[in-house]
């Protein structure tokens, strides 16, 4: 993205000759932490309306030659948010130091979040940390970096890329037989100045769930759903944003993973590949959680692989505080 | 091309932008730093359909799609609530000054009495212990004022709930 | 800027440090602009256009480049113009010359400073040879202007 890696036409950075995209119609979208699923979306949207028959989606980051934290700074206005905001842990340390006292979560039911993600990433090749060992102590024991978030609740900057190819149905068949399909897409975005309500429920995740499960016959996810790839930057906001989303009621989201539910071989199992918390190139991130949540429905997970998969969602964050989720089939939507 | 020796540094090209930026900052924003120099008091902005009082000010209220002018600008007291607290702890440059930004620094969301958004700046505790959610909180002004959001350094608690 | 004009912005700074691992092609070229004061290029295996600077991906025919040759120090200038105006960000003082150089050899144009004598004496067609730093610092500035011959 743009204000990571400096360079201002950063699709013409990340290789477009390799693409390639010579004399094609090339887009770039940069949406933030969104950025993913925007492209995700806008893949979607290219294809369904009709105008395209393929399309190719590339997300991408090189974490390592700027910073995050300075870069998002410089997403937000510099008179009023720039001065104090610090990058994006910052408020997110605020949503997890609301949550906890709002719900009276444990950081321990937070850092079981990161066990659960970071030992689900050993199965995912792909994924940056893999710690099929990771213990609750090694989480509980690491640097407050900004109460309430430790070192480990956080997600780490990665460096990658991700690549998604789009076709119709004529032209699905011709690549392969098992396709994942899109049933809905929605978005939803938030105030200019994030901070202007208490943020941690997430409120723009339960507006755009309701549009995505009404248009995808959701009605109820923990159900209707096989797999879920949730956008979590941190361990708290897994716990919070899974109740946004309809997973669990509000303040329950510890509840359902320590049931169980929401562990490998639960009734939902969230994020099979580690998640954010495992691998963050932020701008693939939310294009990863599409590609895992479409070869789970393809078969194609191997170890991470959850059984008999027909419905997966996949969600997308970033900015201030915008959601973005689809929901996949394994049959074309009726 | 061959693979490289893991000891090998990749070749690196650095570079530092440092790019000067005229924001307009917009009716609104210029009457709330010219009233804060003056008379050392804050101004939110309040929606002329629904009634919500924002702070910081601004120009539409996002709900009512409804513009906002600077005849809308209501007095916000400058004390109020917190609502959510950290203590940021870990380094990072900071993209006004190039230079990395001092810490560990504290940082909460608090409600404005009257106003019903929240906002977040410093808060002069630098102790996660020593802070609760519902203590009050007032801001803290500059002696000289400037007309930009550091003549507000920081907000300090003042009490309990 | 008018003070009322001025009481209306806020004048920010982005002031941000990057570093770009520039790989091993940008690495090769560079080298051998500082080491021995050659310029290469790559050439495509089924188009046979030479690329300087070099890329790992012939655009065209989307194969990968292996081939490294060298073009000369010298080339033509395909296109130029006089830099006259500054402002605080440019990275040099005008006035001064800047151009499209075709080097022998090479089927793209390579864009760099034209410099020494009068600027305004460029012309296209111009024969032009690269002049080098005597402080190598392992960057493009390596080749310090092209000269006109």
């Amino acid at each position: 993205m743009d204000h990571f890696e400096g360079i201002n036409f950063s699709e013409m950075w990340c290789g477009i000759d390799a693409a390639p995209g010579y004399m094609k119609p090339v887009v770039k979208i940069a949406t933030g932490g969104t950025t993913g699923s925007s492209l995700g979306i806008s893949g979607y949207y290219n294809v369904a309306s009709g105008i395209y028959d393929k399309v190719l989606v590339v997300g991408w980051e090189k974490l390592n030659e700027g910073g995050a934290t300075t870069g998002i700074i410089t997403a937000f206005d510099p008179v009023w948010e720039r001065p104090s905001l610090a990058g994006a842990l910052g408020p997110l340390a605020l949503m997890a130091n609301m949550y906890m006292n709002e719900y009276n979560v444990s950081p321990e039911t937070a850092a079981m979040v990161t066990v659960k993600n970071r030992s689900n990433a050993a199965n995912n090749p792909f994924a940056h940390l893999q710690m099929p060992k990771i213990t609750l102590d090694y989480v509980m024991s690491s640097q407050t970096i900004s109460y309430p978030l430790r070192l480990h609740d956080c997600c780490p900057q990665s460096e990658g890329a991700c690549a998604v190819i789009y076709a119709n149905e004529k032209e699905a068949k011709k690549i392969r037989d098992n396709t994942a399909w899109f049933h809905s897409v929605a978005t939803a975005h938030y105030y200019t100045f994030g901070c202007d309500d208490k943020m941690y429920d997430l409120p723009t995740a339960t507006i755009a769930s309701k549009k995505a499960y009404k248009k995808a016959g959701i009605r109820d996810p923990v159900k209707d759903l096989d797999v879920a790839e949730v956008y979590e930057p941190t361990s708290w906001a897994e716990l919070s944003w899974t109740e946004a989303l309809g997973f669990a009621e509000p303040g329950k989201g510890g509840e359902i993973l320590r049931e169980g539910i929401t562990q490998m071989g639960g009734e939902l199992p969230v994020n099979p590949s580690g998640g954010v918390l495992s691998t963050n190139p932020i701008g693939a991130t939310a294009l990863v959680r599409f590609a895992e949540a479409a070869i789970q429905i393809m078969g194609r997970g191997e170890k991470r692989q959850v059984p008999d998969v027909e419905k997966a969602l996949a969600m997308g964050f970033g900015g201030s505080l915008w959601t973005e989720l689809a929901i996949f089939g394994n049959e074309p939507p009726r | 091309m061959g693979k490289k020796d893991q000891k090998e540094k990749p070749f690196e090209i650095r570079w530092k932008t440092d790019l000067p930026y005229k924001y307009a900052m917009g009716r609104v924003s210029v009457k709330f730093f010219e009233t804060l120099k003056k008379e050392r008091k804050l101004l939110g902005s309040k929606c002329p359909e629904c009634g919500k009082v924002h702070f910081p000010p601004r120009g539409v209220c996002a709900e009512c799609i409804v513009k906002m002018t600077v005849d809308d600008m209501v007095e916000v007291p400058p004390v109020g609530t917190l609502v959510g607290f950290t203590v940021v702890n870990y380094p990072f440059v900071d993209p006004q000054t190039g230079g990395m930004r001092p810490f560990p620094y504290g940082y909460g969301l608090f409600q404005l009495d009257t106003a019903q958004t929240y906002t977040m700046h410093f808060i002069n505790e630098k102790d996660h212990e020593k802070m609760k959610i519902g203590q009050r909180v007032k801001a803290v002004f500059k002696n000289e004022m400037e007309g930009n959001l550091g003549d507000i350094p920081y907000f300090e608690i003042i009490g309990e709930e | 800027m008018s003070e009322e004009k001025e009481k209306k912005i806020y004048r920010g700074r982005i002031k941000v440090p990057y570093k770009h691992t520039a790989g091993d092609y940008v690495e090769k070229f560079i080298e051998e602009i500082g080491r021995n004061n050659k310029i290469m290029g790559v050439k495509c295996p089924k188009c046979g256009k030479v690329y300087v600077p070099p890329k790992m991906v012939c655009f065209k025919c989307f194969e990968k480049m292996n081939e490294w040759v060298e073009v000369g120090n010298q080339g033509t200038v395909e296109g130029f113009t006089v830099v006259t105006h500054s402002t605080d960000v440019m990275p040099l003082k005008p006035p001064f010359g800047y151009g499209i150089i075709k080097l022998d050899g090479a089927d793209t144009g390579f864009v760099h400073i034209i410099n020494k004598g009068d600027p305004k004496k460029l012309q296209e067609g111009m024969r032009v040879e690269a002049v080098f730093k005597d402080r190598r610092q392992k960057k493009i500035t390596d080749i310090e202007y092209f000269k006109p011959i």
